[in-house]
């Protein structure tokens, strides 16, 4: 046959005809799920970022959990009551870890003991040395007995850095045997994970997955490209300037829920944010939707109080608008504060994700408006931890999510008397906050608590320990073969992995 | 052989200084690998936490007690473990790099069958259509990024026409046809770069061999064209083209990382650079020194073989 330019013209044309459709099939029972990473560590209770809570959700689960929509429920735990002597306590349902061996009160009290210990690595030591003791008057009954009143305890106890892990098993197989919905069958370290279905799973029925493989993606484009091939049926940490495109496309579906927030620290023992009117004026000084068209495309809503996701129930609808754009009110309080001819600062952020370096470079035109001149310093991300950690900048752009939907899950951004950390404002210890936060914590009665709040939330706007620019949506796109998968609502998405026990597919 | 042992010996003085280097400039790069490692997810760890993660990994000891530890195990052929799951380095190196020598070696097949015959194509036919087009390919072949390339491919290939998956590895002896498929991809992207240079290299060669004396004397004796072009001109400009290529495939080593991202390709690059951010310090050291390794021992093996062909080289 002989090549025309012609017939080379027309080859091509077909070519976008001569698509593979069956690569693209779903197999009923499998799913392939695309993660964002692979997990540097999945030991049981480390934190090893999401990627790796999403994995150990699968063969872990703690006495607590999260249901499809975000409200609290018995995982391990049938049920759980707060005792009148103040302990907590959980009744255990009958449920058998991996290795056949029936779920116990002793198991309870090893991982506690575990995670406690002066030699423990793990992520919620410090609030497990809070537990006085734990009691085992039977197999299934655990009492819980803190040194002080910890009325948020059920959420730590649902926390994925709290799975109960079976005595003594971490001697063998430093994962440990858990109890999850399933079973780790193969781990190609930096590749993927295999997992197949646990048949003695305490949720009769579940998991509806016979197996699911979690492929790592780190480079987002290619995750959402993996996506769209049908080379995986669900991917997590939907780039936001591909969500459009999915949401155009007839044959994904994508759940985005506004979680994680970006926000802005301080050091106070520099000048002049030691002063909260300094801190106050940078508040009021930046157009948040700007942030968000510029890193997020447009997906996500300002914050302009403290961050609480709108719909939870402390969310305050006029305190949650206490810092609007009012730039002539933030010239008049840096006149107060004595800088009102502007100042030179350094603005910290990290070049190696873009939503921080695009909100670092938003933020630091804002500020040039009122006078505040911020040189942008951009380096690695562990540069830029080892910097906040070490209280070696002025002023940072930070992004995160609350531990859970409860201000008390804000503790760790705002207590200024935790010991130092990137993640909150470095010498700016607020005694009225820290004694809020310790109240609502303390607190069992849901009016008392929102009181105790409500004030968190005036006296927040009024100190602006970190001034918050906007919440992020966060998203999972999926092929619509796949069914029962649910995006958890706020602080909470990041703990959907757990809806992978109902999920199917074709 | 006194001239052996002396490339011998600077070879592995090379290694060692290497290694040193990196031990030091990796401990001198601020982030902390414990911190970061608990620090996953944009959350504060707890500071004793952190304290007796060091104590754990061996961070608290002087760093002159660590650099003696760690030349320790490996002279002794252990490369550590990973700080942030304790698997050994040694055996992540040794899944890993297979995979990126055989990315490498496929794109350099790929870059001679398409980069040779081009360039000699291109030379006979000098000034032609086709020489152009073949010179202006070639330079936008080498103008264009990688990632660039590799996108293109991800979404024509995968996205668009699905013959191929987006990225991603299978071992061979899993799936074959599947390895093979999820190879194509970055070897081409890689192979696309350097068959240009091959390409550029044998045209510039071939055509500055084909004025040589030599090959007027052949013609003169009446060879065939063909004859001359393989045997005298082609043989002749290969020399130049084959060390350029040899120089690029060893730089290839540690430098893919932006193929490697673009396809999901879990090689050696990727592992270094993964390494670095996590501030995993056996893991860089490890990587860095098997590279080291592979670029010294060929340096050593191609001086020795100049030794071998050219007498003069040893006295010099």
């Amino acid at each position: 046959m002989k090549l025309t330019r012609r017939s080379a013209l027309i080859a091509g044309a077909s070519l976008p005809f001569l698509r593979n459709s069956a690569r693209a099939a779903t197999t009923p029972g499998r799913l392939v799920f695309g993660l964002s990473s692979y997990p540097p560590t999945m030991l049981p209770w480390a934190n090893a970022g999401t990627a790796a809570a999403t994995a150990k959700l699968m063969f872990h689960r703690g006495l607590l959990g999260y249901g499809p929509d975000g409200t609290l429920r018995g995982e391990l735990a049938e049920k759980w009551e707060h005792a009148e002597d103040g302990a907590w306590v959980l009744h255990l349902r009958d449920a058998v870890f991996h290795n056949g061996a029936p779920v116990t009160s002793a198991d309870v009290a090893w991982t506690v003991e575990q995670v406690a210990a002066e030699k423990s690595t793990a992520y919620l030591r410090a609030e497990m040395q809070r537990i006085a003791r734990v009691d085992t008057p039977d197999a299934k009954i655990v009492r819980l007995v803190t040194k002080e009143p910890m009325a948020t305890l059920p959420y730590l106890l649902a926390s994925y850095f709290l799975p109960v892990v079976a005595k003594d098993s971490t001697k063998d197989n430093p994962l440990g045997v858990g109890a999850g919905p399933f079973v780790m069958t193969s781990e190609e370290r930096g590749v993927a994970l295999d997992f197949q279905a646990f048949d003695k799973f305490y949720r009769p029925g579940l998991p509806k997955l016979k197996t699911l493989r979690m492929v790592a993606y780190a480079d987002e484009n290619l995750r959402v490209a993996a996506l769209q091939a049908g080379d995986v049926d669900l991917i997590e940490y939907v780039p936001w300037q591909s969500m459009p495109s999915i949401e155009a496309d007839p044959k994904l579906s994508l759940q985005s829920t506004p979680g994680p927030f970006m926000y802005l620290t301080f050091n106070g023992k520099v000048k002049p944010f030691d002063d909260a009117r300094v801190r106050q004026a940078v508040a009021h000084a930046i157009r948040r939707e700007e942030i968000i068209k510029a890193a997020f495309f447009g997906r996500g809503s300002p914050i302009e109080g403290l961050p609480l996701t709108e719909g939870t129930a402390f969310y305050d609808a006029k305190l949650a608008r206490g810092w609007t754009y009012d730039p002539a009110k933030a010239k008049s309080l840096l006149a107060a504060a004595g800088v009102g001819s502007g100042f030179s600062c350094k603005l910290l952020s990290t070049a190696q994700y873009g939503m921080h370096k695009d909100t670092a470079a938003v933020v630091q035109q804002h500020l040039a408006e009122i006078g505040i001149q911020a040189e942008l310093v951009l380096p690695d991300w562990a540069t830029r931890v080892t910097l906040g950690n070490r209280g070696q900048y002025e002023m940072a752009v930070m992004g995160s999510a609350s531990e859970y939907n409860d201000p008390d899950g804000l503790t760790s951004f705002l207590a200024g008397n935790l010991a130092v950390s990137y993640v909150r404002s470095f010498g700016l210890d607020i005694p009225k906050i820290d004694e809020l936060l310790a109240a609502g914590r303390a607190e069992f009665d849901d009016a008392r608590r929102h009181a105790i709040y409500t004030e968190l939330q005036q006296v927040f706007l009024d100190q602006a320990p970190i001034v918050g620019l906007c919440f992020r949506a966060q998203g999972y796109a999926m092929s619509k073969q796949v069914t029962g998968f649910h995006n958890l609502p706020g602080a909470l998405t990041f703990y959907s992995g757990t809806t992978l026990e109902e999920t199917t597919t074709g | 052989m006194l001239w052996i042992a002396r490339r011998i010996g600077v070879a592995i003085l090379l290694v060692w200084a290497v290694a040193s280097i990196v031990f030091l400039a990796i401990r001198l790069v601020p982030g902390d690998p414990a911190e970061l490692l608990l620090s996953q997810g944009g959350v504060a760890p707890d500071p004793a936490t952190v304290a007796e993660l060091h104590e754990q990994l061996g961070l608290d000891r002087p760093v002159l007690t660590q650099y003696i530890d760690n030349f320790r195990h490996l002279l002794s052929g252990d490369l550590g473990q990973s700080l942030q799951d304790g698997s050994p380095v040694a055996g992540e190196i040794a899944r890993r790099l297979p995979r990126t020598l055989e990315l490498i070696g496929v794109a350099a097949v790929f870059a001679v069958l398409l980069g040779i015959p081009g360039g000699l194509f291109a030379a006979i036919r000098r000034d032609s259509a086709l020489d152009r087009i073949g010179t202006y390919l070639s330079a936008l072949a080498l103008a264009v990024p990688v990632f660039v390339v590799g996108t293109l491919m991800v979404l024509v290939f995968a996205q668009t026409l699905r013959w191929v998956p987006a990225g991603g590895y299978v071992p061979l002896a899993r799936d074959p046809l599947q390895h093979l498929a999820l190879l194509a991809m970055p070897a081409i992207t890689i192979g696309l770069g350097l068959a240009a240079t091959v390409f550029r290299m044998t045209r510039a060669s071939v055509l500055d061999v084909s004025q040589r004396d030599f090959v007027r004397a052949a013609r003169a004796k009446g060879l065939g064209q063909a004859r001359i072009l393989l045997h005298h001109v082609l043989r002749n400009a290969l020399m130049p083209v084959v060390t350029v290529l040899a120089l690029h495939l060893g730089t290839l080593l540690g430098g893919t990382v932006l193929v490697e991202y673009v396809f999901n390709y879990p090689g050696l690059s990727g592992l270094l650079v993964e390494a670095v951010n996590a501030r995993d310090y056996p893991e860089v050291e490890g990587v860095v020194l098997v590279i080291s390794v592979l670029f010294v021992a060929l340096n050593l093996v191609v001086d020795l073989l100049y030794a071998v062909l050219d007498p003069r080289v040893r006295t010099a």
